[in-house]
């Protein structure tokens, strides 16, 4: 059961940072930026090349995530926007292209083989049947950690009353002397460090490679949508939900049903359960299982 | 009699007619140089190379150097295909070489039979293998031995309760299918068996679900980079407290990390024969390193067989080739790694193998 919860937790961990980072994009700016699994990616992959640079890791992995965020800066302001004046749609598709450009690049780059930070291999804890090695701690800890600010940074900062005043009503906003461009710009950059971070965390405690993002795209939608796109910490919630579900499906013995001591569903079944939760939630609660101010998917 | 001479007589007419026209021998290959098996494609592609470079070296095939062109697989179907059918439609090879995995190996040499030309297995080991074709023909053993001979292994340890786990591929499922029915036939159990997806970061969640039937002893056989996944995350999980038995030793470990593989038994091909100590020299001098994977010599052969064969059939073309091959392999081959023998179906028909064990990161003898 415990080994249930600490498995429920770790796949959280996976997807919460770069679906809270979605999430909050759109609230501002109402499109869904696919290229937001890209810059998990490429947030793992910088900090890696830092590393091997010769910079302490955690040094490489805030400068990683400055790198990303500027970039998340200017590609929206060189490319989504722009799209972004003609409609949102058009917009989802252009940050699809981008973000298959994005794979391209990784390949050549860096290739297909899967890399790891430079990390002493620790024997993991081990501690009433559950096991856990020290950067799976590391990294729950620095996902927790980063939703924390997230969240004290919303509610309680003058920014974060900009904007949700901001994601309300633009215009009103601006009218009441909001900068509303800065605004806007400082939540992307906020989008690309948390994207970063959530690669970065998911590549501390396992690896990384070109597809890391993209095999991501469907849970974390699921994610995203489930706690209301536009709604940043729901975000956090559903990804709890997803991987509750998701574990639920692989981790249980369904021996029973077979009348057999053991069965197990393959692994790969958990996608399915994405790909059916995001179908059921469409269908059924289209604004996500938190109501939000947002009144379209 | 008589048949037989007018036989010779028009195949000797045949070789001098088409050695007068000798073309340089075109080797293709198409090889895992990238994605999960690049370890071991690497190490392929350095067999075929010694090989080329050597009879090269001797002045090459019906009197001409001979020309190695080799593609790049990625790992993947559709670009091992694309890579074959460029061999073929391109640089107009006669035979090609390839791949590593069983599940790339059987379409791509489809491909290839089906073009009438020559393909040459050196890595795969699926018994469907057999069935690619007339002209494909295979240097290295198929599964049913192998599998056979790791059941038998582990029961002889004292093993009862096994956990197999092995990719999703023509491979994966031959070796888990042939193990089971070898390991039950002992009086053993196969308590879980895994076919895990090919190419994913995480194989947490199959290992638990195989941790939760608590078997004696793990059975694995998997790709170098997905081994070197599958190994960091049961020893992450505990796992490595059991016997870990590698089906092809040094495929499951070329990429692992030797702190997380230590202790771990297995088998692997015997890739060195009674002629092998000149190739081993050879590659140690070249690349300056003891083998990688046990492939390159397979890989060495493969290629020394079908130069030979050209030689002895006076000729490049894909029919001369087949006959040639078949003449050579039904009177046994002295390769690298030990005398190459085929059946009637164009299949290595013996194999010998070498019981490992990890020792401070290194496989010896067990």
């Amino acid at each position: 059961m415990l080994q249930f919860f600490v498995d429920v937790i770790l796949r959280t961990v996976d997807l919460a940072l770069i679906a809270v980072a979605l999430s909050c994009v759109y609230s501002l700016i109402r499109f869904p930026n696919i290229a937001l699994v890209q810059y998990a990616t490429a947030g793992a992959l910088i900090a890696l090349g830092l590393q091997t640079l010769g910079l302490p890791l955690y040094l490489a992995i805030v400068l990683s995530c400055v790198i990303t965020g500027l970039m998340a800066v200017v590609l929206s302001v060189l490319i989504f926007e722009k799209l972004l004046d003609t409609s949102p749609p058009l917009a989802m598709v252009g940050s699809l292209a981008v973000s298959m450009i994005f794979t391209a690049v990784f390949l050549v780059t860096v290739g297909p083989r899967p890399k790891r930070f430079d990390l002493e291999i620790m024997a993991p804890v081990r501690w009433a049947g559950v096991s856990i090695t020290p950067m799976q701690l590391v990294s729950v800890g620095l996902t927790m950690g980063a939703i924390l600010l997230f969240a004290l940074l919303l509610f309680r900062t003058g920014l974060g009353r900009s904007m949700r005043a901001t994601s309300t009503n633009r215009v009103l906003a601006e009218a009441t002397g909001i900068p509303t461009r800065k605004v806007i710009n400082g939540v992307i950059v906020l989008s690309g460090i948390l994207a970063a971070l959530g690669g970065i965390s998911i590549s501390l405690k396992g690896e990384m490679g070109a597809q890391l993002g993209f095999d991501l795209l469907l849970p974390i939608f699921a994610a995203a949508i489930l706690g209301g796109l536009g709604n940043a910490l729901g975000a956090a919630l559903g990804a709890f939900t997803i991987a509750l579900a998701e574990t639920f499906v692989t981790n249980v013995n369904f021996g029973w049903v077979v009348s057999q001591d053991f069965y197990f569903l393959p692994a790969s079944f958990a996608t399915i359960v994405s790909f059916g939760l995001l179908v059921l939630i469409l269908l059924f609660r289209p604004h996500g299982l938190l109501v939000s101010e947002v009144k379209r998917v | 009699m008589k048949r037989g001479m007018l036989l010779a007589a028009t195949v000797s007419l045949a070789a001098m007619a088409s050695a007068a026209l000798a073309e340089p021998l075109k080797i293709g290959a198409v090889l895992s140089l990238s994605g999960p098996s690049a370890t071991a494609g690497e190490d392929q592609r350095r067999g075929i190379e010694l090989a080329v470079e050597e009879i090269n070296a001797a002045g090459g095939v019906l009197s001409e150097p001979v020309q190695l062109i080799i593609e790049d697989s990625g790992g993947r179907v559709p670009s091992a295909l694309d890579a074959a059918k460029k061999l073929v439609t391109v640089d107009d090879v006669p035979v090609v070489l390839g791949e590593y995995s069983s599940g790339i190996t059987i379409p791509m040499g489809t491909y290839v039979v089906q073009e009438g030309r020559i393909h040459l297995n050196m890595g795969s080991s699926s018994g469907k293998v057999r069935d690619i074709g007339e002209n494909s023909f295979s240097v290295i053993g198929l599964d049913r031995v192998s599998s056979g001979y790791a059941a038998q292994d582990l029961y002889d340890l004292g093993y009862r309760k096994i956990a197999v786990i092995t990719p999703n591929n023509a491979f994966g499922q031959g070796v888990a299918q042939e193990f089971n029915q070898a390991f039950g036939g002992l009086g053993g159990e196969v308590v879980s068996s895994v076919l895990y997806t090919e190419g994913q970061t995480s194989y947490r969640r199959e290992l638990q679900q195989m941790d939760r039937t608590q078997p004696d002893a793990y059975f694995y056989s998997a790709y170098g980079k997905e081994a070197a996944t599958i190994n960091r995350e049961a020893f992450e999980l505990g796992l490595n407290q059991t016997q870990w038995y590698a089906g092809y030793m040094s495929m499951c470990t070329s990429d692992s990390q030797p702190e997380y593989i230590e202790g771990q038994i297995g088998y692997d091909l015997n890739f060195i024969g009674d002629n092998g100590q000149a190739y081993e020299a050879a590659y140690q001098e070249r690349y300056g390193e003891p083998f990688v994977t046990s492939f390159s010599g397979y890989a060495y052969d493969a290629a020394k067989m079908i130069m030979k064969a050209a030689e002895h059939a006076g000729s490049t073309d894909p029919e001369a080739l087949r006959t040639a091959l078949t003449e050579i392999g039904g009177t046994g081959f002295e390769g690298a790694t030990g005398t190459i023998l085929f059946d009637e179906s164009r299949q290595r028909s013996k194999q010998p193998y070498l019981k490992q064990k990890i020792v401070d990161g290194k496989a010896q003898a067990r």
